[in-house]
């Protein structure tokens, strides 16, 4: 049996005795299993097509991009539903830091400026930018929401829109940089991230897998923080008014209750 | 019709203001005046607008008509945050700032600002608090603390108004009557009062002059005139509610 068939054949047989299992104990998720794995099989098949095809023609690398760009701008565009541009917004934080990144990781020749190298590594730090730009946009929206008193005691005292505003974003950013910080820390010792595991099982040496790993890792620091501030920026925008006024979004007060 | 010299009075002039929130009317053609030196009570019953007209007065809110002056300026054409500090807004919520007292009464002062201890106590002495306060974490208050801690933060502003929302909300009867011989010792050293309130005894008490609010609109008079027809309406009110218990009152006499 050939490895490509054993791996087939394995996934297939794991997939089946889950739902089995998941059968057997009525826990109504057989059907949900099956699903998934196919699912799975699915999307992955077609990935592998597509970036097949992105391997042969280069230039398809940049529509490639643009679409994990557009998808990931959707996805967190929808979680801060109630800012008014929400998805131009989530677009900016996303796109300006990760792409930034990319570029400059190409540039300086960390990796090769070919697809192979460039669409994981743009992948990846697409994927940081949408986590930090929706914990941070979602945790400041819900906070403006809930504290529109703080809000209006400030600026009673004398603070200027973007002053009062300032604690509650300072908040927002901090705490949508916890998980970047959290898998930064426990790296190697609580999981083995993604691009090492994959590195090792390519053939890579455990050298060299962890030094791309940890340039990723260390990338994505700086784009999730950049991602946390322009989404954090963005918002404040919206809520400031002429005559040192805040305006925070009706939706966001409507989705905190 | 105002004479020449009362117009030029210094204080707050309050001419047409009109104010609709989520498409309803809130204010309409809403004029009044509110000078340095007295205390002017604004009564109605929650939900008329109270706390919209005192957000209009600092800026906080933009009415969709009228102007406000104050000392004869259009307050939109004074920097907002500067207009604040001259018009200090205690809020009917008492909100706590992070940190001690000293923390919240030293908030947002600037180096033109008195920041020392003696100055922050004696903003907390005339809100009814001793010095020991100002090394309280704040968040450690009572209702009624809290409620006094924000009516010093406004004072260590200095500003020339003060404008009240509730102010007896969170107090109980000896509190309120301190509040309210604070806020007449503040007019009588020349402050402006504006105190927005549905506490008609408070109002008695305070009042230099008064003002109702009746469907967004206000109804002037002396103190007696308005809290008198107040009363009255509430006299009323009771008159019938006596006469359906008369009944049984009746029987029960026999």
């Amino acid at each position: 049996m050939s490895q490509a068939v054993a791996q087939v054949v394995a996934g297939a047989a794991f997939a089946l005795g889950a739902a089995l299992l998941a059968w057997r104990y009525e826990l109504g998720l057989a059907r949900p299993l099956v699903t998934a794995a196919v699912r799975a099989a699915v999307q992955l098949a077609a990935v592998g097509a597509v970036v097949a095809l992105v391997f042969r023609v280069p230039a398809l690398a940049v529509a490639f991009v643009a679409v994990m760009v557009v998808t990931a701008a959707l996805t967190a565009g929808g979680r801060l539903r109630g800012l008014p541009g929400a998805r131009r917004a989530a677009a900016l934080a996303i796109a300006v830091p990760a792409l930034s990144a990319t570029a400059i990781l190409l540039a300086v020749g960390a990796f090769d400026v070919t697809p192979r190298a460039a669409i994981p590594t743009a992948g990846i730090l697409i994927g940081g930018a949408m986590a930090a730009t929706t914990l941070t946009g979602r945790r400041l929206l819900e906070a403006l929401a809930r504290g529109g008193d703080e809000l209006e005691a400030r600026l009673a005292l004398g603070d200027a829109a973007r002053t009062a505003l300032a604690p509650f974003t300072r908040q927002a950013i901090t705490t949508g940089l916890v998980p970047a910080i959290d898998q930064t820390r426990s790296v190697g010792l609580v999981t083995l991230p993604g691009t090492f595991v994959g590195l090792l099982l390519g053939g890579a040496s455990p050298a060299a897998a962890a030094r791309i790993q940890l340039t990723v890792l260390l990338a994505l620091l700086a784009v999730e923080l950049l991602s946390a501030i322009v989404v954090a920026e963005l918002i404040t925008r919206a809520c400031i008014r002429p005559g040192e006024r805040i305006v925070v979004p009706p939706a966001a007060v409507a989705a905190s209750r | 019709m105002a004479s020449e010299r009362e117009r030029e009075a210094p204080g707050l002039r309050v001419r047409g203001l009109a104010v609709a929130l989520g498409g309803r009317t809130v204010l309409r053609d809403l004029s009044f005046d509110a000078p340095k030196g007295a205390v002017t009570v604004v009564v109605a019953p929650s939900g008329t607008g109270k706390s919209t007209l005192l957000r209009c007065c600092n800026r906080l809110l933009q009415p969709d008509a009228g102007t406000i002056l104050l000392d004869g300026a259009d307050v939109d054409g004074v920097e907002a945050c500067a207009l604040r500090r001259r018009v200090g807004l205690v809020g009917q919520v008492p909100v706590m700032l992070p940190g001690s007292v000293r923390d919240n009464l030293a908030y947002g002062l600037t180096e033109r600002d008195d920041a020392s201890d003696a100055a922050l106590t004696r903003a907390l002495a005339a809100a009814g608090l001793d010095a020991a306060f100002l090394d309280r974490p704040a968040d450690e208050l009572s209702g009624g603390e809290r409620a006094r801690v924000t009516l010093a933060r406004a004072l260590t502003r200095g500003p020339e108004l003060l404008l009240l929302d509730e102010p007896t909300a969170a107090l109980d009867a000896a509190a309120a009557a301190h509040v309210g011989e604070t806020l007449r010792g503040l007019a009588a050293d020349g402050l402006g009062v504006l105190a927005a309130t549905h506490d008609l005894g408070f109002a008695a008490a305070v009042a230099d002059r008064a003002i109702a609010l009746r469907d967004g609109r206000a109804v002037t008079g002396t103190p007696e005139e308005i809290l008198g027809a107040g009363e009255g309406e509430r006299g009323a009110a009771d008159a019938k509610h006596g006469a359906a218990d008369a009944k049984p009152g009746a029987g029960e006499a026999r």
